[in-house]
């Protein structure tokens, strides 16, 4: 384990500073200001070189190997790494299930999975989604069944990124099939390689293999792969939302969108034009509400304080941004808005790949529409 | 972050915000709103004089010259409540106009006893102010002056510093607004003496941020009473607030609310702290911008979603749209604020 030093007590600023020098002297020879996700062939080496210097699991507490970054410096961590380019990894072990096994997780779980993760000899894929489970998570039907000291699993699961390139995925799975949906659901740890276990691979818009399917046929894990007891998935998947729902509203996304855009109309010779102007100061301006809107909350998580359902205004917000941007860019590209490859070789200045990147933010990590149906119900209280 | 935690105005703006209930029921109750609308002058002198008494308009006058010397964090708190009761009088306009006067500020303004207004903008559709200043007279035109009909003095921004204007030098014309009150140009010839102001920029920047605070409580009250109204009006045996079409149009004037309450405190706050000029045009332009959007959405919505109830000047909803549409522009429309906006892009 690394012995780092307590970031928390370092000046925001100075944090800012380290966090810098850590990404421009240490990113490898790979990628940078990737609008796609990489896979885990070209990303390895970023991640490996995080994973040595004790950087992978930012929010983890120190004890188990991680930074144990407070909110705000978490965020200056990310904000660093993204205005460097910097790819992200595969981040599903450390984001996801990391944080989840901390909270649920036995003694024997933590021990065995944490220090996989932090090494990368696991990469992790996300398994919730179902062909017939999508907005409706609670519908799984994907069906486990203990059989002695083994739960026997059968069904299918859908849209999980860069599960091509996980050795191990976590599933939503119905284990009883007598109570009311939800209550009967159970998070289980299946290896890839498991006899039984099949993927196919899906293409995206962008005819890139960014997610799969993977299919179980009899797959058998031992009963000690559920975490958080039977019949208890649904709370234990819910409870990971908290914080990183945060940062799914950061404005950053929009932010880079924002930045070139402006290139693209400097580029374009319209950055003068009034009309042109007009619609741009309209999203800066979005751009910077928005940025405001996140610091209250990034203020709370400093204060230690909770956050709630009513989050999800920055997610809405913030991905419905991002597309107006990218729509603005579309109308600037003009008769070069279909084109396949960056013009001038600056995928940068790729009007369509922001186009189509934008697409998915509205409906990954909760849809617009169900985000909208849970803030009426929560925020707003208003009836079913 | 800008090295400035105290949390001292959330105590302040909460006893403002307390004295203020002296002319904003705590209640919500709107009928003195309604029994003030179409008569002369508009508003409520003695509402005027109560809100000296409780020093309002003193919150934004240095200490050193005998004032409050509060925040915007401070006066966007207040703004927000005197918006939410839909107040009338030109209780902001006072406040502005005594943060450009000072130590010239007439005792009897600062008390009530003499009704004080702002008096800035050269045209409408415009955000020049400095017009006025004529080879050593005061000549020339104000409009949109927030009370006129009912104010006894007006401060006048010129490129030249404020003059102090008393009624009787002023030819007022007036048009009958939406909400019941008025919309007056304010014409002038006269000698007066300038007062050399050098932060008149500055002010009409704070004043447009409490206007937008004015706007977010208007609007949050309006959505309050139209939220309440989907909970308990019932069509196809079901409370309307359950249909979807529904539920997705008012969490989207939720987004709008909550966006223009973290811009407008924000905004506030880096004017509290130390903004330098850009930040502070940015932040005013954008904060007005978007409060504007936000009042006009939620009012129009609230109307849409009572239905014929909504249309009917008998329901209290009706009065915040004719308010969010008096108030909306002032301090500059959207068209005017993003052309403004635009033309400091590149600086
Ligand atoms: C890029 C990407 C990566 C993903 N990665 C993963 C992953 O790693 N692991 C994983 O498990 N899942 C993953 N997902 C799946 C994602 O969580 C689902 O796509 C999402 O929950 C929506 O489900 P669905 O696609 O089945 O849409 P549907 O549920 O079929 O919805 C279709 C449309 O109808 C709307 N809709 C549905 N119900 C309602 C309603 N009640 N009211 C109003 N509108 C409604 C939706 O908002 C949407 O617009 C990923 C998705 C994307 C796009």
């Amino acid at each position: 384990m690394k012995d780092l030093p307590d970031f928390n007590t370092m000046s925001d600023a100075d944090f800012r500073a380290l966090a810098r020098e850590f990404v421009e002297t240490n990113y490898p020879d790979i990628p940078r200001y990737s609008l796609s996700r990489l896979h885990w062939d070209v990303v390895k080496p970023w991640y490996l070189i995080l994973s040595d210097h004790g950087w992978i699991c930012p929010t983890w507490p120190r004890e188990y190997g991680g930074m144990g970054l407070a909110a705000g410096k978490h965020l200056i961590l990310i904000e660093e790494f993204e205005r460097f380019g910097a790819a992200r990894v595969n981040d599903i072990g450390p984001v996801m299930l990391g944080p989840l096994l901390l909270k649920y997780g036995t003694d024997e779980q933590k021990a065995h999975y944490l220090p996989r993760i932090l090494s990368g000899q696991d990469v992790w894929a996300q398994g919730y989604s179902e062909p017939g489970a999508g907005s409706d998570l609670a519908a799984v039907r994907c069906e486990a069944v203990l059989d002695g000291e083994e739960w026997v699993i059968n069904g299918q699961k859908t849209w999980c990124t860069l599960g091509m390139d996980a050795n191990w995925i976590f599933i939503l799975a119905r284990t009883d099939k007598s109570v009311k949906k939800q209550a009967g659901i159970s998070f289980l740890l299946v290896p890839m390689d498991a006899p039984g276990v099949s993927i196919r691979n899906i293409e995206n818009l962008e005819l890139e293999a960014e997610f799969c399917e993977v299919f179980f046929d009899n797959v058998r894990v031992p009963a000690g792969n559920i975490v958080g007891g039977v019949n208890n998935g649904w709370t234990a998947a819910k409870a990971l939302l908290g914080h990183e729902r945060v940062f799914i509203g950061a404005p950053r996304l929009s932010a880079a969108a924002m930045a070139r855009l402006e290139k693209i109309a400097r580029r374009a010779g319209i950055w003068q034009d009034p009309v042109f102007r007009d619609r741009f100061v309209a999203l800066q301006c979005d751009l910077a509400d928005l940025g405001d809107l996140f610091e209250t909350y990034v203020d709370k998580l400093r204060g230690g304080q909770a956050i709630g359902a009513d989050v999800s205004m920055l997610k809405i917000f913030q991905s419905e941004l991002y597309q107006r941007i990218s729509e603005l860019m579309m109308e600037v590209a003009a008769e070069g808005s279909g084109l396949t490859n960056p013009p001038e070789g600056d995928r940068q200045l790729h009007a369509a790949a922001t186009y189509l990147s934008a697409r998915p933010t509205t409906i990954f990590g909760g849809s617009t529409e169900i985000m909208r149906n849970m803030l009426a119900k929560a925020v707003l209280e208003l009836p079913s | 972050m800008d090295g400035v935690t105290s949390e001292d105005w959330i105590d302040n703006a909460r006893m403002i915000v307390d004295s203020a209930r002296a002319i904003v029921p705590a209640d919500g109750a709107l009928d003195r709103i309604r029994a003030t609308r179409f008569k002369e002058p508009g508003f409520d002198r003695a509402v005027m004089a109560e809100a000296g008494e409780l020093g309002l308009f003193l919150m934004r006058v240095p200490e050193e010259d005998g004032g409050l010397g509060l925040g915007m964090r401070e006066v966007c708190e207040l703004a927000r409540v005197l918006g939410g009761g839909l107040l009338p009088e030109p209780v902001l306009p006072a406040m502005m106009a005594a943060s450009l006067l000072g130590p010239d500020l007439p005792e009897e303004s600062m008390t009530g006893a003499l009704v004080l207004t702002l008096a800035w903008q050269d045209a409408t559709g415009d955000l020049g102010w400095q017009g006025g200043a004529a080879d050593g007279r005061l000549s020339g035109r104000k409009v949109a002056v927030p009370g006129a009909e009912g104010a006894h003095l007006f401060a006048v921004t010129t490129s030249q510093g404020v003059a102090l204007l008393p009624r009787d030098t002023v030819t007022i014309t007036s048009a009958n607004t939406l909400d019941g009150g008025k919309s007056s140009a304010i014409t002038f010839d006269a000698r007066a003496d300038l007062i050399p102001c050098d932060h008149i920029q500055a002010v009409l920047q704070d004043a447009s941020l409490a206007q937008s605070a004015y706007l977010l409580g208007l609007s949050e009250r309006a959505l309050d009473i139209t939220l309440d109204y989907l909970r308990i009006r019932t069509q196809f045996d079901r409370p309307i607030g359950s249909f979807q079409a529904l539920q997705h149009r008012a969490t989207g004037m939720k987004i709008s609310l909550e966006l223009s309450r973290a811009a407008i405190f924000a905004t506030a706050r880096r004017f509290d702290t130390g903004a330098d000029a850009m930040a502070r045009a940015r932040g005013a332009a954008r904060c007005k911008l978007r409060a504007a959007e936000l009042a006009m959405l939620v009012s129009r919505e609230a109307v849409q979603m009572h239905g014929a109830m909504g249309i009917t000047d008998e329901a209290d909803i009706g009065l915040f749209i004719r308010k969010a549409m008096t108030e909306a522009n002032v301090f500059g429309t959207p068209r005017a604020l993003r052309a403004q906006l635009a033309q400091i892009l590149d600086q």
